[in-house]
Formats: C-alpha cells, sequence, structure tokens
C-alpha cells in the first residue's frame, strides 16, 4: 500500500528558492520592491452559501460587496449575493468548516471546502490599483471600491474575486479565480506590472 | 565623398522666437532618405526637414502629386512618412529623434523621379470610380487585378518582423474627460476640477495651449497662467500627445495615448461620467487650381512654423486672406523676413484663380488679372468645426450660413462643449464659457456618480442630501461673420489625403450620386486619414454647388470613429487569452505530450503513439488526465428534482453510492451534453458534464433554479477545477487501485460497475472515485483535491510499473471511444440532433412530470423521418473516410454522413460512426461513403454502436 | 459599451454578461401544442423601441435579471429580478429590494 505523505502544489510555479509550508509548496522568495505579488494558494478557502436574510447571514455579519476580519483573524468576504467566502491561513479549513456547519440550525446552509478550487494571489503597494487599471474595468478609486470592498469582476479576461485588503496601511488587493487559470492570470499580472517594477514575493504564514 | 549634412541652423531657420519649443541646446541629426539632417530637440520630423530647405515629403495617393507642408498639424495630409518600420507617421506631428531613419512613402522609385506620376497625365482616365468601372469583369482576372492595384495602394511599408513593439491597454474612470487641451479645455479642466472632480484632459498635441502658443505676448502670458493653473491641480491628468478616438453609448470613450516612454501606444478605455468636447477649429482650405502644390499652406501652418519652430516658410508670399487669422499671418511673415509680394483681402473682394509651377508654387494666378511670382501661397478663408465626438454622440451638426461653418445640436446631458466648436469672441469670453462648462461637468458628474454609487454594493453609503440640482448658467459666444469661402472659379484638391478633386465631385452628381453620403463613398472624399476633419466642408459646398442646392439643405455626413486613426497594435494591445492546464501539466510537458487546444483547456493529444496508447490500455492499464469535465457539487434536499428537470432520464431514486448516466436537451429537444452524476451523501451529489459543457450546463442549471424554481432548496456550486481527474482503465486497473486506495473495499461484488466510492488515494484525503469508462475497459475515475493531483498522477505511474501502466491521451481515448460506439456531443450530434436521433430512446422518459425539451421530444417521438446514428464500417477495411464525409444515393442524393472515423488499432480496421436515412439504418445495409477526393467506398451499417465487445463483458469485470 | 445595471452588482460593462434575449412568456409544457411552443422558441418581436430582456451576470454575481433597455438609443429604465423570485419575495411579505434600477 501506498500512503506517502502528500505534498500540496499551487496551480502556480513558484519563485525560486522553494520552501514547504504547511504541506505545501511554496516560493520563498524575499522582495523588498514597491510592488509585490505573492501566491497565497495554500490558504484555507471555505464557502458558505445561504439566505441573505437568514440567520446564518446575521451571524457572519458581512454585506455582499465587503469583506472584514472576524475575532479570530479570517477574513470573511461577502463575495456573492447569498454566498460567502472565508479565507484562513493554512491548514485550517476542516476546524473552520466545521465551525460553520453548525452556523445555522433548521436553515438551508451549504458549507464547502474550496481550497482546492481557487487560486489565490495577493498585489501589495501604492501602484496595485494603477496595474489593476490595466487588466479590470472596475472603478478602483476610494468612493467606489474602499479598504473592505470585494467584487467579482473579470480580471484580464478571466471570472475573478477581487479584494481591497489594506496591508499595514499599504495597499493590497486579494485576488482569486478558479484554480486552472491560476498561471494564466499571474502571469497577465506580472507582465501588466512590469511597467511599475513589480516583483515576486513568497508566501509567509500566516498569509492572511 | 563626403556627405553633406543639412543643417538645423541654415537654410530657412530663423532666429529665437518667443513661443518657440525647439530647444536650440540640443541638436542633433536623423535620416531623411538616407541623408544625414540636422535637427533641434522640439522639431517635428517636418520642421526639421522644412528648416533644412526641403519642401517636398511625398507624393499624393492617386496621382502621385508631389505634396508639401498644408497644415504643419497631425492632419497634414502630405507629411506621412516612414520611421524604421513604423509607416504612416505623422511627420508634421511626430517629433524628430536623434537617429530617426525616416522616408518618404508611396514614391517609386523614389520621391524626385516617381514613375507612378504619369498618373498625373492621365487624370482624364483617373474619374471617380475609376477603380470600380476598370476593375470589375472579368471574375477570372480579379487576381491579376489584385497585383496591379497593390502598386497603386498608398501609405507606408507595413512589416510583420517587428519585435520591439510594445502595445496597451487600461481602464480609467474620469469624473470628466476634456477632449482638447486648448484654452478652453484647460479653462474647463480647472474649472471641474475646482468643483472637485476628478479631470482627464487629452490634448492632440505635444504641448497644451493651443492656438495660444502661436499667437500675441498676451496670449502667451494667459497660456502660462493656464498651464500653471492645471499644472498646480493634483485633480487634473494630463495626457498630451494623445487623441481623443471615440465616444461610444454611455460615454464609453477611446483614447489613444501616446505619450508614454514605453508604450508605443496605449488605449484607454475611459468611463467618463461627463465628456467636454473642446477640439477648438480646424482651418479650412480653399479649392482653387494647384490648391495641393508645394508651397499652398494655411495661415496658420506659416503661424505654428515661424512661432513654433522658427522656420521660415517661404522667401516671396501672396496671402490670400478673408480673417484675422490671414492677417496676423501677415505680420509673422513680415517678422520673419518673407517678403510679401501681395495681399489678397476676400473681405474686398479680392480671389486666387490658380496657383503655378514645377514641383511647387512659383506663379499665383489672380482673379483681376495679375500674375504674381511667389514661392509661397497662404490661404485663410475660413474654419471647420470638428464636431465628430459630438455627432458620435447622436448630434446632428447644423450649417450656419453667416459663419459659413457647421455648429453642434444640443449634446445629450452628459455631454457638453466649449471653445470655437461652440462661437467665437474674445479670449475672455472664450475662457468665461470653457469655465462655466467645466463647472457645470463637474456638477453633473457629481450627480451621475452618485447614481453610479447608489447601486453598488462596495461604494460607501451615500450622502442623503440631494446634490445642487440648479444647473449653472453657461453664457453664449458670439459668432462672427465670415464669407463663404470654399471654391474659386478654378477646380482643385478637396480631399488631399485621396486626391478628390472638385471636379471628381462634380462629376459624381452628374452621374447621379446626388446625396452627399453616397457621393463620399463613391468618390471617398473624407475617408482618408485625416477623417473629413480639413476636407468634409468642401466636400459638401462643392457638392451642394455641383447639385444646385445651398449647403443647409445639402447637410453633413455621418462622423463615425475614430476621430483620428488609432494603431491596429493599440487595438490589439496586450490580448488577454485565458488559458486552464489541469494540475499535471507540468508532468505532461516534461513527457512530451502533444498539446490539444480545446476551449480554453490545454491537454494532451497523445504522448508519441496514441495507437500504441490504446493497445496498452486495452492489454495492461492506461492513466488519462481527465480534469476538464466539468464537475458541480450539489447539494440540498431537492437535487433529485433538478436533475429530474435537467436530464431527460429518471433521477428520484439514485442511491446513495451510485452514478448514473444522464443526457440533457434543450427545449428545442437538441442534445445539448451528457455525463454522469453520483449521489457520495444523502444530499451530496457530484456531477459531470462534458469538458466544453460546464458553462452552459452552469447556465442552464442556475437559471431552472433562479427562474422558475427558487423555492427549491438547492446550492450548486462549480467544482471543476477543484479535482484533479484521471481515468484509470484497462484490466489491470483493479490491481493498481489496490495498491494506491487504502479505506475502499476494491472488490467487484462490493464496488461494481456505475458506482461512486469516497475514499483516500495515495495518501490524500477527500477523494472520490466512480466505475465507469468511457474507453470500455474496465476503469476507475478518480477525482483527487487539485492541489495534490500531480502527487497523485505520479505515484499511480511508479507503482503500477510492473503492471505497464502508461499515459494516455484524448487522441487514443476517442479511439477507444469510437471502438465501444459511444457518441460526442458537438462531434457525433449538431445543433439539429435531437435526442431520439441519436439513439437516445431508451433514456427517455416522457412520463415524467416536465423536463426540459419534453415537449419537443414528445413531439419528435416515433418520427421516423430523420437521419438516425449508426455504426459504419467500411468494407475496405483499410479506408478511414474523414469525418464529415457524405454518405449519398445515386449521383448526388445526399443521405447521411459520417460524424467520426478513426483506424482501430484493437481491430485493425477502419471504424466510424454516422447519420443515415432511416431506409439505411438497419443492420446490414451497405451505403456509399463520398470521399473528399470524389471516389466513393461502400461501408456496412452494424447492429451496434459498439464495434467492440458491445455486451459490455471488459467493462464490468 | 453600454452598463447594464445589474439588480446586485450594480453598473457593469456588457461585457460582463450574456444576453438571453427578449422576455417571453412560457407555454404551459403540458398543453402546448407544436406552433405555440415553436413561436415561443423562435419568434421574436425585435421592437425598435423599449423591450423588456433577460440577462445574466455571467462575469459576476451570476445572476439573472430582467431589464427594460430602449434599443433606439439603449437607455436602461428598469432591471429587476425574474419573476419568479419576486413572487416568492413576495409571498415571504418582504419588501422587493432593488426592483428598480
Amino acid at each position: 500500500m501506498v500512503d506517502r505523505a502528500p505534498l500540496a502544489r499551487s496551480p502556480i510555479d513558484p519563485a525560486p528558492p522553494v520552501a514547504v509550508v504547511d504541506g505545501w509548496e511554496v516560493s520563498d522568495r524575499q522582495s523588498s520592491a514597491a510592488l509585490r505579488i505573492v501566491d497565497c494558494t495554500p490558504l484555507a478557502k471555505v464557502l458558505v452559501r445561504a439566505d441573505g436574510d437568514g440567520e446564518a447571514a446575521r451571524t457572519l455579519d458581512v454585506g455582499f460587496g465587503n469583506a472584514r476580519r472576524d475575532a479570530a483573524g479570517t477574513l470573511v468576504v461577502g463575495d456573492g449575493p447569498d454566498e460567502w467566502i472565508l479565507l484562513a491561513p493554512p491548514g485550517s479549513a476542516p476546524t473552520l468548516a466545521q465551525r460553520l456547519d453548525n452556523l445555522a440550525s433548521g436553515e438551508f446552509v451549504s458549507v464547502l471546502d474550496v481550497t482546492h478550487v481557487r487560486a489565490l494571489i495577493r498585489l501589495t503597494g501604492e501602484d496595485a490599483a494603477h496595474l489593476l487599471a490595466k487588466v479590470c474595468a472596475i472603478d478602483l478609486d476610494e468612493q467606489v471600491t474602499p479598504n473592505g470592498a470585494a467584487f467579482r469582476s473579470s480580471v484580464a479576461e478571466v471570472v475573478t474575486d477581487v479584494v481591497r485588503d489594506d496591508q499595514a496601511s499599504a495597499r493590497s488587493y486579494l485576488l482569486h479565480c478558479e484554480r486552472s487559470f491560476g498561471q494564466y492570470l499571474f502571469d497577465a499580472l506580472l507582465d501588466a506590472g512590469n511597467e511599475f517594477g513589480m516583483d515576486i514575493d513568497g508566501f509567509r504564514p500566516p498569509g492572511i | 565623398m563626403t556627405t553633406m549634412l543639412r543643417a538645423a541652423g541654415s537654410a530657412a531657420r530663423l532666429g529665437p522666437q518667443p513661443g518657440e519649443v525647439i530647444d536650440r541646446a540640443h541638436r542633433f541629426t536623423f535620416r531623411w532618405n538616407g541623408a544625414e539632417t540636422a535637427a533641434y530637440a522640439g522639431d517635428t520630423i517636418i520642421s526639421a526637414l522644412a528648416a533644412a530647405g526641403e519642401r517636398v515629403f511625398s507624393r499624393s495617393f492617386k496621382y502621385h502629386r508631389p505634396r508639401g507642408l498644408l497644415t504643419a498639424s497631425f492632419i497634414d495630409p502630405g507629411c506621412l512618412v516612414q520611421v524604421g518600420k513604423e509607416p504612416n507617421v505623422r511627420g508634421a506631428h511626430r517629433r524628430v529623434e536623434a537617429g530617426m531613419a525616416v522616408r518618404a512613402q508611396n514614391v517609386w522609385p523614389s520621391l524626385r523621379y516617381d514613375v507612378m506620376a504619369l498618373n498625373q497625365a492621365m487624370t482624364r482616365m483617373l474619374p471617380p470610380g475609376f477603380y470600380y468601372k476598370t476593375f470589375m469583369a472579368p471574375r477570372a482576372l480579379w487576381p491579376a487585378y489584385q497585383m496591379v492595384l497593390r502598386r497603386f495602394a498608398p501609405g507606408g511599408v507595413v512589416t510583420n518582423t517587428r519585435t520591439d513593439a510594445y502595445f496597451d491597454k487600461r481602464y480609467a474612470h474620469p469624473d470628466v474627460l476634456i477632449a482638447g487641451g486648448g484654452p478652453a479645455g484647460m479653462a474647463a479642466a480647472v474649472a471641474a476640477a475646482d468643483e472637485g472632480a476628478k479631470v482627464l484632459l487629452v490634448e492632440e498635441e505635444y504641448e497644451l495651449g493651443g492656438h495660444l502658443r502661436w499667437g500675441t505676448e498676451a496670449d502667451l502670458a494667459t497660456l502660462r497662467e493656464l498651464r500653471d493653473a492645471v499644472a498646480a491641480n493634483e485633480r487634473v491628468e494630463i495626457m498630451t500627445n494623445s487623441t481623443v478616438a471615440a465616444r461610444y453609448d454611455g460615454n464609453w470613450v477611446a483614447v489613444a495615448q501616446r505619450n508614454l516612454r514605453h508604450v508605443d501606444e496605449r488605449l484607454i478605455k475611459a468611463r467618463a461620467k461627463v465628456l467636454v468636447v473642446a477640439p477648438g477649429l480646424i482651418e479650412r482650405p480653399y479649392v482653387f487650381a494647384g490648391n495641393d502644390k508645394p508651397g499652398v499652406m494655411l495661415s496658420t501652418a506659416v503661424r505654428r512654423l515661424i512661432n513654433l519652430y522658427a522656420v521660415k516658410p517661404g522667401d516671396r508670399a501672396v496671402v490670400f486672406t478673408a480673417n484675422e487669422a490671414g492677417d496676423a499671418a501677415i505680420a509673422d511673415l513680415e517678422r520673419a523676413g518673407v517678403q510679401i509680394a501681395r495681399v489678397v483681402d476676400a473681405r474686398r473682394g479680392g480671389n486666387l484663380v490658380r496657383a503655378r509651377g514645377r514641383g511647387g508654387v512659383q506663379e499665383v494666378h489672380l482673379a483681376d488679372g495679375a500674375r504674381v511670382e511667389a514661392d509661397l501661397l497662404v490661404t485663410a478663408v475660413g474654419w471647420t468645426a470638428p464636431t465628430t465626438l459630438l455627432t458620435m454622440a447622436g448630434g446632428h451638426p447644423v450649417y450656419n450660413h453667416r459663419a459659413a461653418r457647421f455648429f453642434p445640436s444640443e449634446p445629450p446631458e452628459d455631454v457638453l462643449a466649449t471653445g470655437g466648436i461652440v462661437g467665437d469672441g474674445t479670449l475672455d469670453q472664450l475662457l468665461a464659457h470653457a469655465r462655466a462648462v467645466g463647472a457645470e461637468a463637474a456638477r453633473r458628474a457629481s450627480i451621475r456618480a452618485r447614481n453610479l454609487r447608489a447601486g453598488n454594493p462596495t461604494a460607501p453609503s451615500v450622502d442623503q442630501r440631494s446634490p445642487d440640482s440648479s444647473s449653472s448658467s453657461i453664457p453664449d459666444l458670439p459668432i462672427d461673420d465670415s464669407p463663404a469661402l470654399f471654391r474659386s472659379a478654378t477646380h482643385g484638391i478637396v480631399d488631399y489625403s485621396e486626391d478628390v478633386s472638385s471636379k471628381d465631385i462634380f462629376s459624381a452628381v452628374r452621374e447621379g450620386y446626388d446625396s452627399i453620403e453616397l457621393a463620399k463613398r463613391y468618390t471617398t472624399a473624407t475617408m482618408g486619414p485625416a477623417q473629413g476633419k480639413l476636407e468634409m466642408v468642401n466636400a459638401i459646398a462643392v457638392h451642394a454647388e455641383a447639385a444646385g442646392r445651398s449647403i443647409a439643405e445639402t447637410g453633413s455626413t455621418t462622423w463615425r470613429p475614430p476621430y483620428a486613426p488609432v494603431t491596429l497594435g493599440a487595438l490589439a494591445g496586450r490580448a488577454f487569452e485565458p488559458v486552464s492546464v489541469s494540475p499535471m501539466q507540468p508532468w505532461h510537458e516534461r513527457h512530451d505530450a502533444r498539446a490539444l487546444i480545446a476551449g480554453h483547456w490545454i491537454r494532451p493529444d497523445h504522448y508519441g503513439d496514441a495507437a500504441a496508447e490504446v493497445r496498452n490500455v486495452r492489454r495492461n492499464v492506461g492513466i488519462i488526465d481527465v480534469t476538464p469535465l466539468g464537475k458541480f457539487d450539489l447539494r440540498g434536499p431537492d437535487v433529485p428534482r433538478l436533475l429530474n428537470h435537467l436530464y431527460v432520464n429518471k433521477w428520484s431514486k439514485l442511491a446513495i453510492g451510485s452514478v448514473r448516466y444522464g443526457v440533457m436537451c434543450a427545449p428545442d429537444g437538441v442534445v445539448l451534453d451528457d455525463g454522469v452524476t453520483g449521489r457520495l451523501g444523502e444530499d451530496r451529489y457530484v456531477m459531470t458534464t462534458t469538458s466544453s459543457g460546464p458553462e452552459t450546463v452552469w447556465r442552464w442549471i442556475e437559471e431552472a433554479l433562479q427562474t422558475e424554481h427558487p423555492e427549491w432548496r438547492v446550492h450548486v456550486i462549480p467544482v471543476t477545477a477543484a479535482y484533479a481527474s484521471m481515468n484509470v482503465a484497462g484490466p489491470n486497473s483493479r490491481e493498481l487501485m489496490c495498491r494506491v486506495v487504502a479505506d475502499v473495499d476494491l472488490d467487484p461484488e462490493a464496488f461494481p460497475y456505475m458506482r461512486v466510492r469516497n475514499g483516500r488515494i495515495a495518501g490524500v484525503d477527500g477523494c472520490f472515485m466512480w466505475r465507469i469508462g468511457f474507453t470500455g475497459e474496465l476503469s476507475y475515475e478518480l477525482h483527487v483535491p487539485a492541489a495534490y493531483g500531480l502527487h497523485v498522477w505520479e505515484t499511480l505511474l511508479d507503482v503500477g510499473r510492473d503492471l505497464h501502466i502508461g499515459p494516455f491521451g484524448i487522441e487514443a481515448q476517442r479511439i477507444m471511444r469510437l471502438e465501444k460506439g459511444h457518441f460526442i456531443v458537438g462531434q457525433d450530434t449538431d445543433a439539429l440532433t435531437g435526442a431520439f436521433a441519436a439513439g437516445l430512446a431508451p433514456l427517455v422518459k416522457l412520463d415524467k412530470e416536465d423536463f426540459i425539451g419534453k415537449p419537443e421530444l414528445i413531439w419528435q417521438e416515433g418520427h421516423e423521418d430523420i437521419l438516425h446514428l449508426v455504426a459504419l464500417q467500411p468494407v475496405d477495411s483499410s479506408v478511414v473516410p474523414p469525418e464529415g464525409s457524405q454518405i449519398i444515393e445515386g449521383r448526388r442524393r445526399i443521405v447521411g454522413r459520417i460524424t467520426s472515423s478513426r483506424m482501430s488499432p484493437t481491430l485493425g480496421r477502419s471504424i466510424c460512426l454516422g447519420f443515415v436515412a432511416p431506409h439505411l439504418k438497419e443492420p446490414g445495409a451497405i451505403v456509399t461513403v463520398r470521399l473528399p477526393d470524389g471516389g466513393h467506398v461502400p461501408a456496412t451499417v452494424m447492429e451496434h454502436h459498439a464495434h467492440f465487445d458491445p455486451e459490455g463483458v471488459r467493462l464490468r469485470g | 459599451m453600454i452598463l447594464i445595471p445589474c439588480i446586485h452588482c450594480g453598473p457593469r460593462n456588457a461585457s460582463e454578461f450574456a444576453y438571453l434575449g427578449e422576455l417571453g412568456r412560457q407555454p404551459d409544457p403540458n398543453t402546448t401544442t407544436p406552433p405555440e411552443w415553436r413561436r415561443y422558441l423562435y419568434t421574436k418581436a425585435n421592437t425598435a423601441g423599449w423591450t423588456v430582456e433577460r440577462w445574466v451576470h455571467r462575469a459576476g454575481c451570476g445572476r439573472f435579471f430582467t431589464v427594460e433597455r430602449n434599443t433606439l438609443d439603449n437607455k436602461i429604465r428598469t432591471a429587476r429580478p425574474p419573476d419568479a423570485q419576486i413572487r416568492l419575495i413576495q409571498q415571504a411579505g418582504r419588501a422587493d429590494p432593488k426592483a428598480d434600477a
């Protein structure tokens, strides 16, 4: 019987040097560029589907179009009407999903670990909005999509969820798309970021 | 031999001018038709050449007449040049750079001795429509005509070997987008920004300022003030050397941006809340014999040359003036030391007859009979309002005969106009108008921004106070009288780019093209690179004259995008073509898989020898990457109702642990998709679709759930990419599975055909596997969390080495499914194939309450007059009729077609699936297949769709 | 490019949506006749003026909705959820949140 400990891989080729974090092969590159791109695919991602007016929705307390961190540091994203996605450190999906299973009794709620469904990329730096303006038609002005805004749109022609999630007051965006498009989206963003001197940075836990 | 350097400081270069844009401290050289030529930084290609004494820069389109400077601006029709590998560069606009290789285009073999100039002598033979009339018949000669016409085709040399170009795209969301950075555009920009608007100010030229740049000392002082005010306002983004190319519905505005160091041209897709159109006015040429000779220039052209580039436009000038611009040009010329041979004032009845001279103006004939020697003829007859962007917004220009130009009609709410396009008046009046328009634009933009935010869940909640609804008052601008001077008593060029003369327009009218829209298309006037801005009004005036109508009656032709030509590179830009790959793609690439592009997926077609892959699966065991199979996670108590609604077969009693094959039809009864759905738990199902189907099936599912049955408790989550999917197929597959699956009893009794199990594979939890298969072999389809796909794939290949495991690709799978007679939706069926025609009668359950396509299928049932899907074997087993071959009866009656065909490595013969007419569907019938080369092969209709193992013994093993 | 006012996401470029055609009323599948059914499937009014049409926000929230659009000038005056959802919302006694654009 072959039952060896598996190595999880992101759809995005890790930039060398490569390290293993929580069973995931990740890039260990260190960049101090003003604009950085990080493959955050190893993060746990859990999807919740429930009635937007129900008890589960009240407990999650995040409306469609917005994102916020809960007490445990999990990023709760209202990424669709009646749909949420929760982002947490690698490996925490099972416990997170279990906690969410008890979200609302008697209500029709679905909880699904979508860690493997999505590729997740973070862009950080003041020019991140300028870069995105080259591949995404959404207005990234503070008046329209401030910190904590979440929307789904076309990014380089791939349906992508975008969350404005500033890091230590630096402008930052999380982007996730269907996993199989991960490498394509990463490459498209790299190309668009070229003029801003964007560099690849490694993934360091907890990563969210 | 020493090359003579044509100097920037000699010939026609003047001393320093107050408004000059050249930097005399930076002097360099470039090449013009190979000759080293000097220039200053800030020179345009043409200003540097004019300074060096050049007068001719190109040859005209049809007649190859020599052409020189006319407007000294972006639209100058005679100044298109080739720069390196870049054709059709606006030489009177583009700044010259050190080392640039500039060549004249549209000349053969050289600018000076142009063979095509013979066309000049043939003018009588090249009337409008000449090409249409001459090169029509006979059709057989079209290829020859094409070669002739290519020689005549204008423009530079396009190369497909250019690799240094970089084009780009970007989105923008300005509150106010201002087209035109002259005094009005700048004043409007500052006023709008002062009201809080985010402004994008777009200017065609390299600097802001418009006509102030070649104006008086006072104009230059105002220019400095305006520039400072614009630069000091951080809400104004300035984009020079850029063109607002088009305006579409919803104020979707295309801007071609050229002022970037790293980008050749960038297309900006701006969603402007308000568009302000401030392009100024364009000086109109005058139509007379010889009006396209080098040395005939507009008053604005000589003023630009003198004031911006310190270039003396000629030595001895005749000036034909009808307005202040012409008078100002006289003053500039005198200051520049040009001898004024004669001033012909149209306001006092003066007029021109013709310009004469070889290679350029030498003599000017006047209406009073005088013949004046001159090398420069300056005209200032009036203006054209470039209403292009306004008419794209739905307006119709209105002709004002007092001003002898068109004015814009009232634009829609989200578009405003200011500057010379709206009216005349003093500079102060113009600026006051622009400031009022800017403020009003900001006010309208804030209302629009508010409405946009109100519907947007990401925007912070909107302040409930209603915004200022009173529109600010915009002062009227006076309109000056101007003589209606379009054509003198002689005929001349109307459209310089297209070489259309006033005579051509007269003859078009004579031939019956009495509508200006038709005459435009027939003569191609206004259809060249200047896009009508230079020649539109003259074309209309000449047409009106020829047809005996007024200009107002004649009307204007439609202005369409683009305002100015945009490179194809910018339109193509960075092309986004999303590509999907499976987690095993790195392995496939390492093992020389031939890539197959299927929709957005890249998949292995084969690894070198598809037939060997088939033999290995039939004999041993193979694995194929089937990750692109569409997959949906379905949850909730009402999933069976949804499945019953989507599929033509029944789903109410699917047991936990079972899978079932299903077919979906569209409302017209046509086969839409197929796949298997398995029940993994009480309320949990996984549905698979074809690899090309998930998008369509998702829409079908959501449409049912959202628009018909929102009361059903079902959640559907697309999980195609979540699982790395692989099919393990072949007699050794169970043995292989035993080596990697920990917690599932793989005994055929415990895990039979058409069952699904959750389990752990090669140490990976959260997998599921089902016993199905397209290949007809004992097989397991494994679905593994995607991040572990490569791990499981490599483990299988590793532990199965002694079982002779090998990968197989799509081609091998296609062969094996054909051996088994399974159809592929979209390959063997098309947009007309109903469920019964596809042989699915046993599956269709018309006694179900309702399902998509049911009414059509009820009517289709029992209809015999349709083509039927059958398996076929050519009698000559070595012939593989190409897919798409027709099945015929008699000489030409089509009675069917081959939809799939392959050489079967298993059977050693050719096999097919195809459609045949009802009378040919019985087993044993012999049909005739017509091959593309005209040959015919007989083929036998088979009893079963499956050519191999029709009882499915191997599959159930 | 026109903006389509998605009832959930707000105005977005039309390229994010799929156009599903004019809103037609589906005949009862159990009693319909072939001419009636095929008229429903294939015959469109193609009005020059105000039409009610169905769109789905393909690259966004994935929701179906109907808009009233003027085919002459592309103005859109209303956007609302599908009829079946409005019915459910009304049954539940809730206000129809974003009926109009």
